[in-house]
């Protein structure tokens, strides 16, 4: 039988974490024990009275809760950060993502997460709590292939900071349909674009075409600077193609995979 | 953890809260289609909020207000989510319908007249294979009327 505790403060938890595995939401970790995912202790993090608000801004930083649901921290962003709440208006559904937690999509660690492209696009940092103190690592470092984090085993996501944004960003993506779908690919972005159209601090990263979330390095730095003329779209594309490396699955060939991210990339230049 | 106004315990904290309230409460309105979150057949309310019960542990909202669909009518008679959904006839096999009905319901207490667009948001979590959706988007949109 399985065993769950649910630590009522910070402290209990750190007394408590490295005895069992840590549960958020649990709307993936539940699932995976019903197909055979051995876990004889749990330990709730949903209830802990002094865990951090769902989000505060804070010196041109949005401080997300990685322990509330997505559902409450999206509300308390009120507008803010566009590109996180795109993302979070397609994140499966209501009812998962009044459960989900940001911190759970990253400790998940798919390819396909779809939390975690805008987070990674927008440079931003992850909290990681346990019982010796908070360490601060950068998303994009957090998440070291499928399924495989460099969190231990009683180290917990507390918050991820997220930096404010003057300029466009979004997120977008492919799926078997546009609620409860597995990304196909999945495509964030900042960027500023001046008067005259030229891009400047171009962030791109993309879901679910290589082991772990990657940035775009090599599009960026052909678009940054430059006006997304045909020509210039066309060298991004080409060169964000040479940088992913989707596998195929049930849901789409690797071929596929290639054409879609280019295609995702001009749709993101054209729309925002 | 309060279900329907009601007071209740459980003896086993990493119990499904779907399992809860089938086996021990023996309210079986919510009913388990996929047990992944996909179908939404399961939904309930936890402190107002539409939720998958299949993916909620009991210790996990032990101080939450818990409402299924058996907690929505009153004395007088059917909720009026559910009087709508029998008048538009949008309830085939009926599998289905518990969860519509609380998401909507859930729906509706936040938008009082939601447009399509945000029916058919607030219902991406639920899923009818019989209906075809479209008797249930008039039901709904009955009420706003």
């Amino acid at each position: 039988m399985v065993e769950l505790l649910s630590p009522a403060t910070l402290l209990d938890l750190r007394t408590l974490a490295g005895t069992g595995r840590i549960i958020a939401g649990g709307t993936d970790l539940i699932v995976q024990m019903r197909s055979g995912r051995n876990e004889t202790h749990l330990i709730d993090i949903t209830n802990i009275e002094d865990a951090p608000p769902a989000a505060i801004i804070r010196s041109g930083v949005a401080e997300l809760s990685a322990m509330a649901s997505i559902t409450k921290v999206v509300d308390e962003l009120n507008g803010r950060l566009p590109g996180i709440a795109a993302a979070a208006q397609v994140f499966a559904s209501l009812q998962i993502r009044n459960r989900a937690t940001i911190g759970g999509n990253l400790a998940n660690a798919s390819p396909a997460g779809d939390m975690i492209p805008p987070l990674v696009a927008a440079e931003a940092y992850a909290v990681v709590d346990g019982p010796s103190g908070q360490r601060r690592i950068p998303v994009d470092e957090l998440i070291t292939g499928p399924g495989r984090t460099v969190l231990e085993p009683n180290e917990w996501l507390s918050l991820v900071g997220v930096p404010l944004f003057e300029g466009e960003e979004g997120f977008i993506k492919l799926g078997g349909r546009t609620a409860m779908a597995i990304s196909i690919v999945s495509l964030a972005w900042r960027w500023h674009r001046s008067d005259h159209g030229a891009l400047t601090g171009v962030r791109i990263a993309l879901g679910a075409v290589a082991p772990t979330v990657v940035r775009a390095h090599k599009a960026e730095a052909i678009l940054e600077g430059q006006q997304p003329t045909a020509d210039v779209v066309m060298a991004a594309t080409d060169a964000l193609q040479t940088e992913i490396s989707p596998i195929g699955d049930v849901r789409a060939s690797a071929g596929y995979r290639q054409a879609v991210a280019g295609g995702l990339l001009r749709q993101a230049l054209a729309t925002s | 953890m309060n279900v329907n106004g009601q007071k209740v315990s459980f003896h086993s904290p990493a119990q499904r809260l779907l399992d809860y309230l089938r086996d021990s409460l023996e309210l079986t309105g919510a009913k388990e289609g996929c047990g992944m979150g996909e179908c939404g057949a399961c939904t309930v309310l936890v402190d107002g909020e539409p939720v998958c019960s299949c993916l909620v542990l009991v210790g996990q909202i032990s101080n939450a207000d818990v409402v299924t669909v058996e907690g929505l009518a009153g004395a007088d008679g059917l909720h009026p989510v559910q009087q709508a959904i029998v008048d538009c006839h949008a309830s085939q096999c009926g599998f289905c319908t518990p969860g519509v009905v609380v998401s909507t319901t859930a729906l509706l207490a936040r938008r009082p007249q939601p447009d399509e667009t945000e029916v058919r948001e607030a219902l991406v979590g639920n899923l009818c294979r019989c209906t075809g959706y479209q008797a249930i988007f008039r039901a709904i949109t009955s009420l706003g009327e």
